[in-house]
């Protein structure tokens, strides 16, 4: 059912979603099928719960380990590694309660629908018509077993997202093209998408831009300085404070070079497929139709290669799970100019941000903001109103006219008086911002009202809305739709 | 003010209901309970010098004085004005806002009231949109007022729904 897109690629696999990480080992054993043909996940499945504890496990070992040995001697340790243990079979536990009462099967009217719950019996439907992505993932211990879990999303905010642990890559991979392949029966333009990597980046090129970043760099730089000063004075409070300012920063690197490691775009028919992670791969789709608004992000050390940072706001998407938002936002991590370039040409065609027509802020913004002053502007065109801030760190904020949700007129007290006033253009929740500060009142004046008609006529023209229109609902008004009876 | 006319041209803005500026006081006073409570507080303590507590008595109610006063002003700020294709509100004093709402855009009319603004007979027109920083809120309205403004919104809101 694969359609390579070029010839080169005809020896494709089948699927090729989620690269097996695995240590080679397969497990016996696949999916139960029950006699009305629902299937039930991988029988692995508590077990791979079960040594997912084990860290928890670690920590108590540790956390009691220590201070039964001095109240038990040698057999302390014994009995904390039984806590352990013991700690590990309960989740397994649990988990294989779980696991005997989760089944998921396609139904007559071609839904998907998972079953499950011990005690609380849950039933989802999900709606193959307003499929929106489905991914495959391999979580760390998973994939030791080449096991991989399935995202399957539909349209619509709130919990429009359901998970399936585990099955084998295989199963993972048949099951996804499967979906795909109904949910195409249902709306012509999906199929099980090939994928084209368009761009990649370097494990090398990722560390360096990491520890360039702004305040990585000036928190690291102080950190030497701290350290400077506290072998020339002989003093230890340095050393305290420099464990903080250089740790904090040094840990975070790591964990943003963990989890954007190997980071790949890939082109397919149903958008960008984002894949990125050294212990927990996972992947992301952009259906460019859903991206809400784009910011370009250069801190002041990588400018000498152009280097960039692309995020986006993605409808439906970080408004309700705060913890998880940031990972779906970030389009690539660290991109030169030219696959900046082709990237924002694919989220927001016919739009050159390079020659965008910018109305700088006046100079008497400098007594309001005397940094970032110089930077400041507003631009628009027909089809994207931008704003740009920032001196050390520029960022360059775009939302397509179509897009934008409100617009807001500010003015504070210290613009006031120097006749400034910022305009934002609101879009959907995001790290995503548009806010054009301190331009000239009169200006900002005329281009939030511009603004307001421009949003209108950008939306009569919109061709691509009524992909999306499904999902204005609120989350409120649509858990009737999705949670079966 | 040549930016206000940018604005105010050719709208009908419409105010609020005064009686908003009586509610917001009553909630000062409740507020000022609390720091009544405090000052007495002060007085009574035997360590605090009297004139430390003579001079937070002295800014409590020179703060006082200046919010019972600004509290008036921001009141007579907030206006609104349907046009053709959008909503606009306008409020703040010493942070002035415009927002412009496109009916399109529209998701949500809440109409809200909470105890004093309902023993005052006073309601809240919030107007949500897909962006959590829209911020349109549209308080001291009449409950009459408040329930037209709410289904006119919600008309034109269907009538021009856009999508995402």
């Amino acid at each position: 059912m694969s359609t390579p897109v070029d010839p080169g690629a005809a020896n494709q696999p089948v699927s090729n979603v989620g690269d097996d990480f695995g240590l080679g080992i397969t497990l016996p054993g696949t999916a139960t099928v029950d006699e009305s043909g629902r299937r039930r996940t991988h029988p692995i499945t508590p077990l791979i719960h079960g040594v997912t504890a084990i860290p928890i496990g670690v920590i108590v070992v540790i956390g009691f380990g220590a201070g039964a040995v001095e109240q038990f001697g040698i057999g302390g340790i014994a009995l904390a590694l039984i806590g352990a243990i013991v700690i590990c079979l309960i989740v397994a536990g649990f988990s294989y309660l779980g696991w005997r009462n989760r089944w998921y099967w396609f139904d007559d009217d071609g839904d998907f629908r998972i079953d499950s719950g011990v005690i609380t019996k849950q039933e989802r439907r999900l709606q193959l018509s307003r499929l929106q992505a489905v991914d495959v993932a391999q979580p760390l211990f998973a994939r030791l077993f080449s096991m991989a879990e399935l995202t399957i999303e539909v349209a619509g905010s709130g919990d429009s997202r359901q998970k399936l642990q585990f099955l084998t890559l295989t199963e993972a991979r048949a099951l996804r093209a499967e979906i795909l392949a109904r949910a195409a029966g249902l709306r012509q333009d999906t199929v099980e998408a090939p994928e084209v990597v368009i761009a990649t980046v370097p494990p090398k090129d990722l560390a360096v831009s990491l520890l360039l970043s702004s305040t990585t760099a000036l928190l690291l730089l102080l950190t030497a300085l701290i350290l400077a000063v506290t072998f020339l004075t002989e003093g230890a409070v340095g050393l305290v404070i420099a464990l903080f300012t250089g740790g904090i920063p040094l840990f975070v690197v790591l964990a943003e070079f963990l989890k954007y490691f190997n980071f790949t775009v890939s082109d397919s028919p149903d958008g960008l497929r984002l894949k990125f992670g050294l212990a927990k791969t996972e992947s992301r789709t952009v259906p460019p139709g859903r991206v809400q608004a784009i910011e370009i992000v250069e801190p002041f050390l990588w400018r000498r290669w152009g280097w960039v940072r692309l995020r986006v706001n993605i409808a439906g998407v970080g408004a309700e799970d705060s913890s998880g938002n940031k990972e779906e936002t970030v389009l690539i991590p660290v991109a030169d100019p030219d696959v900046a370039h082709m990237l924002i040409a694919r989220v927001l065609p016919g739009v050159e941000v390079s020659s965008l027509p910018w109305h700088s802020a006046p100079p008497r913004s400098r007594l309001r903001s005397p940094i970032q002053w110089a930077n400041l502007a507003v631009a628009w065109t027909d089809r994207v109103f931008a704003a740009r801030s920032g001196r050390i760190t520029r960022h360059i904020a775009v939302i397509p006219h179509a897009r934008s949700q409100s617009v807001r007129y500010t003015q504070g007290p210290w613009e006031r008086p120097l006749g400034l006033a910022s305009v934002h253009v609101d879009s959907t929740p995001g790290p995503v911002k548009i806010s054009a500060r301190h331009l000239d009142a009169v200006l900002a004046a005329q281009v939030t009202q511009e603004q307001a008609q421009r949003a209108g006529v950008g939306r009569a023209d919109d061709r691509t809305i009524r992909w999306a229109a499904e999902q204005k609902d609120r989350p409120r008004d649509e858990s009737t739709e999705e949670t079966g009876s | 003010m040549a930016v206000e006319a940018a604005f105010t041209s050719s709208d009908a803005w419409t105010p609020v209901s005064p009686k908003l500026v009586l509610a917001r006081r009553i909630v000062l006073l409740l507020c000022y309970l609390l720091v009544i409570a405090g000052v007495v507080a002060l007085f009574l303590i035997p360590d605090v010098p009297s004139w430390a507590a003579w001079a937070v008595l002295a800014g409590a109610v020179v703060v006082f004085g200046w919010l019972w006063w600004l509290i008036g002003r921001r009141v007579r700020s907030f206006a609104y004005c349907e046009r053709g294709d959008d909503l606009l509100v306008s409020s703040g004093i010493m942070f002035r806002r415009l927002v412009i709402v496109p009916y399109g855009r529209m998701q949500l009319v809440d109409v809200k009231a909470g105890p004093i603004d309902r023993w005052m007979g006073l309601t809240t027109v919030q107007l949500h949109t897909a962006a959590a920083t829209t911020d349109a809120n549209i308080p001291g309205l009449v409950p009459d007022v408040a329930a037209g403004l709410r289904d006119r919104l919600a008309r034109r809101g269907e009538e021009r729904s856009a999508g995402l």
